[in-house]
């Protein structure tokens, strides 16, 4: 036989009962053909081709899934920053129009998210995308499918504080106005430093303006395997040695993503962009990154030491995804959304996983603080302050971090706020109290580090 | 990658006139259609600037008719795997899905340990008459009544993950 019984029982181990599973499948699509002298024919056009490129994406996608027994979890849309279109807006409410039109064909072709209702203002806002700004918290507030974010930081352009400070206003805005579900609009919201333009993932996706026409993106996750890999290793097996084992699931997860992929594309006629190699949990028991860490032997994940098993891990993935596709990008390393891991709410719980924990990994791991809850009094001083750090990691360390935070109205450190389906249920987390807004007041920009000086 | 471009063109122009209701298969004969008739020209054209017109037209080529042909896509081949407790007729269940199906039986393997039963089928579909859901759903009742666990899964996928 061709296979080995070996190889044929890992693969049906891994896709039965392991979890592996492409996680999405984001039909990246430009809009900029779609930009008119008014927001009703802008959103008109835009509606026309959403529906018209991905009328075939879930069915499609669905059928692949099937043939190959591999489970596709999501299909989901990317676009053009929505705010590169709405030059025709004349107010907020303009904005909305063209976000519930999106949301509407989003729904319409069957999609779970469609990310891209996003600006990018690392280094100043035009005023178009100042309407655009105010309109995020009530865009996200009253539609289902669309998905937000700001890119505020880049290595080459330094921190815009202002815009730092907006988005923690916009934040605060956006949980008071769902407040009945928990702050929900914020979990569909992410403020990026050094944005990716082929992130398949939400809720930061969107189509950059250096992409082409409509590509197809690939987000592959195998948490659970590599989960069950390394708890059915030697406890005494040396941490090199798991990197070894970690490289080459890695390099069997990716094989399995850009098949999905290219094979989706070539049915929809569009082609193949990447394959983003994240490892994404979900809030499956036992597909889970902290669960991960937690057998690399820590009792907890957030101990010490987990900053570095998350390096390790984070590095392995990437090796072997890299060896295995030509067409890598996205985010690929590990996400950390604390409410969508079922043993990362467990440490956050117990307390052995805090805020700060969280920002020392997201500086070896993709992507952010991601999937926070913090108590609902936090100010958006605070949050923005929070933001802040995070994006000077990624702007002094050259690569991509993110806050999706929810300051969850009315809650307290200790309560749970259930999001429902892939986002999962939050743990309040405690939030430093000591004052910051005096810093975030200041305004202004935080200069571009000389590391961004290369050419 | 020049050919790549020119069947996504095609793609386009077929869906452009047909709707994008087209039926998936013929779409995706008339393209091939379309293509193989271009393709002397475009091949003698040297479309393709940099790249070897034989290798990119080999690489489309495969490509476009892994769906309806060619042994080297292979992806009218099914991995029919089953698990679970030994008991007589499994085999025989198995089998005469696949043959009420159209699939022939290009390989098998079977073990029993310690009265766990194992087996791995590769099934070729080339002339099977039931798309791929069907004889899924028709696994799962069979496995449901032998009290096995039977998995289809295309070839592509372990070819993908075992072999470079």
């Amino acid at each position: 036989m061709e296979y080995s019984q070996a190889e044929i029982l890992q693969t049906v181990r891994m896709t039965e009962m392991e979890h592996l599973d492409v996680r999405t499948v984001t039909l990246g699509l430009s809009l900029r053909d779609c930009a008119g002298d008014s927001i009703e024919r802008t959103a008109e056009r835009v509606r026309a081709k959403i529906e018209r490129t991905a009328e075939r994406l879930v069915s499609t996608v669905d059928g692949i899934s099937d043939e190959l027994g591999i489970s596709v979890a999501n299909k989901r849309i990317s676009i053009t920053p929505a705010s590169h279109v709405a030059g025709g807006a004349q107010s907020v409410a303009d904005c909305l129009t063209l976000a519930r039109a999106i949301d509407e064909a989003a729904t319409r072709v069957g999609v779970d998210f469609l990310g891209g209702y996003s600006a990018l203002v690392q280094k100043g806002w035009t005023n178009v995308e100042d309407l655009f700004l105010a309109s995020i918290p009530e865009a996200l507030a009253t539609t289902k499918r669309l998905c937000s974010s700001v890119n505020v930081a880049t290595t080459r352009a330094g921190i815009n504080m202002d815009a730092v400070a907006r988005v923690g206003r916009l934040i605060k805005e956006a949980a008071e106005l769902t407040r009945d579900q928990g702050g929900l609009a914020c979990a569909k919201f992410v403020c990026f430093a050094n944005a990716v333009e082929d992130n398949p993932f939400m809720a930061g996706a969107f189509h950059g303006t250096g992409e082409g026409e409509a590509v197809i993106n690939v987000g592959v996750s195998g948490p659970g395997v590599v989960n069950h890999a390394v708890r059915h290793a030697p406890r005494d097996m040396p941490l090199h040695e798991l990197a070894e084992l970690i490289k080459k699931l890695s390099f069997k997860l990716a094989r399995a993503g850009e098949l999905v992929g290219r094979e989706a594309a070539r049915r929809l006629g569009l082609r193949f962009g990447i394959i983003d190699l994240s490892l994404a949990p979900t809030p499956l028991r036992g597909d889970s990154v902290a669960e991960i860490i937690e057998a690399f032997g820590f009792e907890r994940a957030g101990a010490p030491g987990t900053t570095a098993a998350l390096a390790l891990l984070t590095d392995a993935v990437k090796k072997g995804g890299a060896m295995a596709s030509s067409a890598v990008g996205g985010m690929s390393g590990a996400f950390i959304p604390v409410s969508e891991d079922a043993a990362m709410i467990d440490a956050a719980r117990v307390g052995a996983l805090t805020l700060e924990k969280l920002e020392a990994w997201t500086s070896v791991c993709s992507v952010g603080l991601d999937m926070i809850a913090v108590p609902g009094a936090t100010s958006a001083e605070t949050i923005a302050a929070i933001i802040a750090d995070e994006m000077a990691i990624g702007v002094m360390n050259t690569k991509t971090t993110a806050v999706r935070i929810i300051p969850a109205p009315g809650k307290v450190v200790g309560d749970m706020v259930e999001f429902g389906g892939l986002l999962g249920t939050a743990p309040v987390m405690a939030v430093n109290s000591f004052n910051c807004a005096d810093f975030i007041r200041r305004g202004g920009y935080i200069p571009a580090p000389v590391q961004s000086l290369r050419n | 990658m020049a050919n790549e471009e020119l069947i996504y063109r095609i793609t386009r122009a077929v869906y452009g006139r047909l709707g994008a209701q087209a039926d998936e298969r013929t779409v995706e004969n008339l393209v091939t259609d379309i293509y193989r008739a271009i393709e002397p020209v475009v091949d003698a054209a040297g479309n393709g600037g940099g790249d070897a017109g034989g290798r990119t037209s080999g690489g489309a080529r495969r490509g476009l008719t892994a769906h309806g042909g060619e042994a080297e896509g292979s992806s009218n081949r099914l991995i029919v795997s089953v698990f679970g407790v030994d008991h007589p007729g499994i085999v025989a269940g198995v089998a005469q899905i696949l043959a009420e199906s159209g699939c022939s039986i290009a390989d098998i393997n079977q073990t029993v340990v310690q009265g766990k039963f194992a087996m791995v089928i590769i099934a070729d579909s080339t002339n099977s008459n039931a798309p791929v859901g069907t004889l899924k759903e028709r696994f799962r009742a069979a496995g449901d009544k032998l009290g096995v666990r039977i998995y289809a899964q295309r070839e592509d996928l372990f070819n993908a993950m075992h072999r470079i």
